[in-house]
């Protein structure tokens, strides 16, 4: 049982938000769309699946890349699967990357280092997706360090 | 003996003679080999009244017990003494070739005492032993001796070389292996050259090994070997290089900047990391021995400032000292400051982290155009550092290059006003390019009580601190919170004792990561035949870690030099980090708590020595 999501539309609408806001910013999305790759994130309770294509031409102008929440119609290039508990409590900046792979939290196939290229670039979003989670009228899904 | 080959070469170069030795088994068995085998050695037969650079002091060169196996990671060895750096005793460990090549030899490890009349060099083939002229290659670089060595024998033969800065004594020379690998810190090359040692060969004739149990070595070496290239930091490493994660250090604040006053510089994340490396200089990999990583990289710049041939490129350590340490974010003259250092004999952390103390202390006015013999040190100026200040410390040339080349403590004791207070060392030895204050808390305690000062790799605390490593198999399954002190002295407990038994068994700290315990257990007693279980071997990682003590402790080191410099303990002045204060006195009480440690003299009571069978070491500090 997700202690953030009831289920994978409530999930799909705050990323549908927040990878909104991180592609179409003009600091972030540009470092983005230099990753030049596709990422699957394969989410668990709720299952939901989001893909991120950082390689092809973003085709909604102003994106620096087109995302694709459930069903995508392009092969990833690389895969991370992990619980959505897990991804809500990364974007807030919580959880480690590396501690979490070395505990079986998350797991991840296809062309690894091509994501981890992303890590450093993706860390000031994680300002950002308490922001909307608040913007959404979430305020009680936003996670405080302990 | 299994394992190891049970012999030791001693050269005592004041006679030019040679002997083989013998130690009994339990020397192994209670202290591995590496680092810990040399800790013994040293502590069995060493004089301790014997200065670091004196013909009387020893220098040893020792083989892990899993060295030539053919497996990930095994290829490294530990070079051991007195350290002219630090005066304690210490030890430094180097990837590459020569550890199997020796070890197929058919020798665990070399002990050098004395000081020979004239340049001499050693050559190693199986048992033909000899010291022959080394005139010809004195006062030459590493480059061209590697080559010329390689040469005149044949490429397969293995080199340790060292350079003008070895000569010189300088204090922190490192020692080269096949110009790529390097016996980087705490001043070795030093004592090499003090003995007027200029070079080491050797060449097995075939590869002859003798293990306890080899159908089970082999069914987990088959298990082992194919599991090390795919974790995430291997997989990081193998693509990027050691500098494959700097990125992410910078916006955690891990990275030092300016002499460690800033933890952080967005721009120079990018230009600095080893992404960028590799798609710009990057033109191979290379690797040690056996491993299946291959996280060092070939590179060349064919043009501009800092242009350089094809080549070794620099590690992580290097791009930071030569990068971000001294306010530069040119990759293209951190890597040819690496291999100017390389080339001259010189320990890229150490100098650079002696270069920008004193770039601070110039801005200070704390350095004058006197002391410096009119050159300006200012920040990012890195053709001044790369063509004046490099070469003179490493020729020792002018006040300049004198001052400098006592590392920054000495140099900061020897002008004063108070910039000791702005070095960033531990006991002596330049810390390494890792800033506690934004990296991790525990990493400060790491640095301070490692046996041969500032050090991240004595213990395991940099990888557990990072969550790069478990082991729930004895319940340690600790998500530590970097930032603050919780858990960090019960975990460096265990670091210690692993970061002993990796150094002693000189496996790499990179590949070793993907090995569990009951895997230890089992290479350990399938290769040596020991019958351990987990308490043995842990006991062996503390027991190293004790003697190692014991020995500082005979040098002088108390409990007081279990401490970094002020401008290490300071909260950090930006980035995600700023403001935090860590507790490092606390940290440091609970670990001596935990550790057994006697509070004023920084080793273990007597009752706790006693309990690791030490109770004649026991005898002599109590």
């Amino acid at each position: 049982m997700s202690e953030y999501y009831r289920d994978s539309a409530h999930l799909y609408e705050i990323y549908d938000r927040f990878l909104t806001s991180v592609l179409t910013d003009e600091k972030i999305g540009p470092k983005m769309g230099k990753a030049g790759i596709v990422i699957k994130f394969i989410y668990t309770d709720p299952d939901c699946e989001i893909l991120i294509d950082l390689k092809n031409t973003p085709e909604k102008p102003g994106f620096y890349g087109t995302f694709y929440l459930g069903d995508s119609p392009i092969k990833e290039d690389v895969w991370s699967k992990q619980s959505a508990d897990h991804s809500h409590r990364f974007w807030h900046g919580f959880e480690n990357p590396i501690a979490a792979v070395a505990k079986g939290k998350v797991k991840q196939g296809g062309k690894i280092t091509a994501m981890l290229k992303l890590l450093p670039v993706v860390r000031p979003t994680f300002r950002r997706f308490p922001e909307i989670l608040h913007e959404l009228g979430y305020d009680d899904l936003i996670v405080t360090k302990k | 003996m299994n394992a190891n080959t049970g012999k030791i070469i001693r050269i005592d170069l004041s006679s030019h003679s040679i002997e083989i030795l013998e130690f009994p088994p339990a020397y192994y068995a209670n202290y591995i080999g590496g680092s810990g085998l040399a800790a013994k050695l040293f502590w069995e037969t060493a004089d301790f009244n014997a200065a670091p650079l004196s013909p009387e002091s020893m220098l040893m060169f020792m083989n892990g017990p899993f060295a030539g196996l053919k497996l990930s990671g095994t290829s490294r060895f530990c070079a051991a003494g007195r350290s002219p750096l630090t005066n304690g005793f210490s030890d430094s460990s180097c990837g590459g070739y020569f550890a199997p090549e020796l070890r197929y030899a058919g020798f665990d490890g070399i002990v050098i005492v004395g000081k020979s009349k004239t340049p001499v060099f050693l050559v190693i083939e199986d048992d033909n032993i000899r010291l022959m002229d080394a005139a010809a290659y004195w006062g030459k670089g590493i480059e061209d001796v590697t080559r010329a060595l390689k040469e005149r024998f044949d490429k397969k033969y293995r080199t340790l070389v060292i350079g003008p800065a070895g000569e010189n004594q300088v204090r922190y020379a490192n020692i080269m292996h096949d110009n790529h690998h390097s016996f980087g810190r705490t001043g070795f090359g030093a004592v090499m050259g003090s003995k007027n040692l200029k070079a080491v060969v050797v060449r097995a004739s075939e590869k002859k090994m003798a293990l306890f149990d080899p159908e089970k070595f082999e069914e987990l070496r088959n298990d082992i070997n194919p599991r090390i290239p795919k974790g995430m930091i291997p997989e990081v490493l193998r693509e990027f290089g050691t500098a494959g994660s700097l990125e992410s250090h910078v916006y955690a604040g891990n990275v030092p900047i300016k002499n460690w006053t800033s933890n952080f510089w967005e721009e120079m994340a990018e230009a600095l990391t080893g992404t960028t490396l590799s798609e710009t200089y990057f033109k191979g990999r290379s690797s040690c021995a056996y491993c299946s990583i291959a996280c060092k990289k070939i590179i060349e710049i064919p043009q501009g400032p800092f242009a350089l041939s094809k080549g070794s490129g620099p590690e992580y350590e290097t791009i930071v000292a030569f990068g971000s340490l001294l306010g530069s974010m040119d990759l293209g003259a951190a890597c040819k400051a690496g291999r100017v250092c390389n080339d001259l004999g010189v320990d890229t952390i150490s100098a650079g982290a002696t270069i920008a103390w004193a770039m601070e202390a110039y801005a200070k006015g704390d350095l004058t155009d006197t002391d410096t013999d009119n050159t300006a040190l200012k920040w990012a100026d890195m053709e001044t550092v790369i063509d004046i200040v490099l070469p003179a410390i490493a020729m020792k040339k002018g006040g300049l290059g004198r001052l400098l080349g006592l590392g920054s403590a000495a140099a900061a004791r020897k002008i004063g006003k108070r910039s000791i207070d702005y070095t960033a060392h531990s006991k002596g030895l330049e810390a390494p390019m890792h800033d506690p204050r934004g990296g991790g808390h525990g990493k400060a305690l790491a640095y301070a009580l490692s046996p041969r000062g500032a050090c991240h790799l004595s213990s395991i605390m940099h990888f557990i601190e990072s969550g790069a490593c478990y082991y729930p198999e004895i319940g340690f399954d600790y998500d530590l919170e970097p930032m603050t002190d919780e858990n960090k002295a019960k975990v460096a407990v265990f670091a210690v004792e692993m970061g002993n038994i990796e150094n002693s068994a000189c496996f790499c700290q990179f590949a070793d990561r993907q090995i569990t315990l009951p895997e230890w257990i089992d290479l350990f007693n399938c290769v040596a035949g020991y019958d351990w279980k987990i308490n043995d071997l842990l006991g062996a990682g503390r027991r190293i870690f004790y003697l190692k003590r014991l020995l500082n402790y005979r040098f002088g080191f108390r409990a007081l030099d279990d401490t970094l410099t002020p401008r290490m303990l300071e909260p950090a002045r930006d980035g995600e980090p700023k403001g935090i204060q860590m507790n490092f006195s606390g940290m440091k009480a609970d670990f001596y708590t935990r550790i057994g440690f006697d509070t004023t003299k920084g080793i273990p009571t007597r009752e706790i020595l006693e309990k690791f069978d030490m109770a004649k070491e026991s005898a002599i500090v109590w």
